[in-house]
């Protein structure tokens, strides 16, 4: 039994071959939108397909995440976008303040004379804040001038929230469908929370014009969204890594008999809680980055989006995918999210039966509902479930 | 021989049922102990409050030479103290391998970020190999727990518990749905454990009992009818009346 010790990151690698076709498939996809891209020449592809097509990889690495929380751990979250959206909220307000700030100053610039520094912040405010009837900057503005200190608002705010959230629900032992309601009810609060204009996001009009960049308005769009098609790439590469190498080995070991029967791992020993709250708070946080990459190329952001019924949707792209294996959830995301435009953005033909016709902009949710019963009924393992029968485990 | 567990004047209610009545319990290191007792006697009751599943409505639960109350731990903590348990029904991991489920219950530290930098060492392996050994699992090490008939999820349950390496353990029922062969090999076992440890046992099989040959608690409504050798309580009157009926 006692083998030579083998570097672990390459055990890892060669004990989990379904990373390394993950990775390579990622690459491949990579590469080839690239190479189709407007951006890059052949024009194949347009500018906004390259921006779904880059929101569609955030929205599989926070579906990778959920199935970790869930697939693994066994908490059905359902409020797992509301990390997502807070994220976006928060590399949104750099963007915003920034972008501001350098029309203020452009403007202002024509003046005789100089425009003092309270005159600049008080014209961005008025810009920012015109819309809900305020002329000043919320506090909550107070690091929005500085790139770096949003950055790290934007894994701390949601990961604070997720920690304070998830140490008091699993000290209290809310398990199952009592947690999934708790979390529904968090992000409910916070999306009925930011709708009000005295919040300082802006209430429902949300936070917008995103998908400029500042600093680099002299990039075509075509350019930026080859850079953020590759940043999103990148971070679900990284967090599927991250994932899978924390679900394999004894830490994985332990979650999925935390899953399976959490009052007998107690009896082992562990602190069932304190896993729990582990798993909550990264995956709440990897959700966070997520959505810091999706809204700049969605271009907006308001609190409609972290509805409850966007966290649903995530618990139901993981189902149809098959939870409990990273690569079904990202299958799941890409494709439900991908069909979910491609019927509700018009690019399904509606047919015509005569007497009615099925308009798939009202339908797809139909279909989708079905969908989901489907795949219960019959491939409770989900789409990634149809690997295990090309690829029988020895 | 030093007390290890005492549980002193517990009592415990459910829905105005007395399980556990006025219990007092005392247990050393290294000590086998059965317990024995008609259905209801409060047998897995008194594991439950021991393990900290069960909090009990009044009395004391001391642990140890530093003399811990049990009472305020929760039940990862005193698993930690050094107390192990195997259930009534066999309780393992079924979807994971045999081997998965030896590594998690290994005396290992139990943190969240222990684990997550935890690496396979040669000697866990050796250890896990070891124990598999001698439970009989050696060659299902990779296969999947769910797999495993009735008998061998028990000895992996009781693989699991001396993965453990607790001070005192408890065990319900080790012997249900053995074979006699395997029975004997579980007296074997646990008399071993008793060697260095502290060891409970629960069983109904006077047999099992008999070749374990050590002194015996006898339960009923949640109290200790008697104690002392086999031979001793099987003789006592108030004994035979509550195994037999009045």
């Amino acid at each position: 039994m006692s083998k030579p010790e083998i570097a672990p990151r390459k055990r890892f690698l060669a004990e989990n071959p379904s990373v390394l076709w993950f990775l390579g498939c990622l690459a491949l996809f990579t590469l080839g939108v690239t190479v189709l891209s407007e951006g890059f020449g052949l024009a194949i592809l347009s500018t906004s397909m390259v921006k779904i097509l880059g929101m569609t990889l955030c929205l599989c690495l926070i579906a990778v995440a959920m199935d970790v929380v869930w697939g693994y751990c066994g908490i059905l979250s359902l409020g797992h976008f509301a990390f997502f959206g807070l994220g976006g909220y928060a590399v949104g307000m750099w963007l915003m303040y920034a972008r501001t700030e350098g029309i203020v100053i452009s403007s202002l610039s024509g003046a005789p004379i100089p425009p003092t520094q309270g005159e600049i912040e008080n014209a961005i405010a008025t810009q920012i804040f015109g819309v809900v009837g305020s002329n000043e900057l919320p506090w909550l503005w107070g690091f929005a001038h500085s790139l770096t200190l949003q950055l790290m608002m934007v894994v701390l705010v949601p990961g604070l929230l997720a920690l304070v959230f998830g140490w008091l629900a699993f000290r209290s032992r809310v398990t199952g469908v009592y947690l999934s309601i708790l979390t529904q009810a968090m992000t409910l609060a916070l999306s009925l929370y930011l709708f009000q204009n005295d919040t300082g996001l802006r209430g429902n009009n949300g936070l917008s014009g995103l998908q400029n960049i500042p600093g680099l308005d002299h990039l075509p769009q075509s350019t930026l969204s080859l850079w953020f098609f590759w940043a999103s790439a990148l971070a679900l590469g990284l967090g599927y890594l991250l994932f899978a190498w924390l679900v394999s080995g004894k830490f994985g070991s332990v979650i999925r008999a935390i899953r399976d029967n959490e009052a007998r791992v107690r009896f082992l020993g562990y602190d069932v809680e304190s896993y729990k709250l582990v798993i909550f708070t990264l995956t709440a946080v990897v959700s966070a980055i997520a959505g810091a990459l999706y809204y700049p190329q969605a271009g907006i952001i308001n609190p409609a989006e972290i509805a409850p019924i966007a966290s649903i949707y995530l618990a139901v792209w993981v189902a149809i995918g098959g939870r409990g294996r990273l690569y079904g959830a990202v299958i799941g995301a890409a494709v439900v999210s991908l069909a979910s435009s491609w019927f509700t953005g018009g690019g399904a033909p509606n047919i015509n039966l005569g007497i009615y016709t099925i308009n798939w902009t009202d339908w797809w949710l139909v279909l989708l509902g079905l969908g989901f019963v489907a795949v219960t009924l019959f491939f409770p393992r989900g789409i990634g479930g149809l690997f295990d029968m090309i690829v029988r485990k020895p | 021989m030093t007390t290890l567990l005492e549980v002193s004047g517990v009592s415990v209610t459910f829905d105005g049922f007395r399980a556990i009545n006025n219990l007092s319990i005392q247990v050393a290191e290294p000590e086998l102990r059965a317990v024995i007792g008609p259905n209801g006697a409060g047998k897995t009751t008194f594991m439950d409050i021991v393990t900290g599943k069960t909090r009990p409505d009044e009395g004391r639960v001391i642990w140890g030479e530093k003399n811990v109350s049990l009472l305020g731990m929760t039940e990862s903590q005193i698993a930690r103290a050094g107390i192990g348990r195997k259930f009534q029904k066999p309780t393992v991991f079924e979807a994971q391998t045999v081997r998965e489920n030896l590594a998690m219950a290994l005396k290992n530290k139990r943190g969240p970020f222990d684990v997550l930098f935890y690496r396979r060492s040669s000697r866990g392996g050796a250890r896990i190999a070891e124990l598999a050994e001698e439970i009989g699992l050696l060659n299902d090490l990779p296969r999947r727990a769910g797999e495993l008939s009735h008998g061998q999820k028990q000895w992996l349950e009781i693989g699991m518990l001396l993965a453990q390496d607790p001070r005192l353990l408890l065990v319900d029922e080790p012997a249900a749905g053995m074979t006699p062969a395997e029975r004997e090999h579980t007296t074997d076992i646990l008399k071993r454990a008793a060697e260095t440890r502290a060891v409970v046992v629960i069983e109904h099989d006077m047999e099992f009992i008999r070749r374990l040959g050590c002194k015996v608690t006898v339960l009923h409504e949640g109290s200790v009818l008697a104690e002392g050798s086999l031979d001793h309580v099987t003789q006592n009157q108030q004994v035979i009346d509550v195994y037999l009926g009045r």
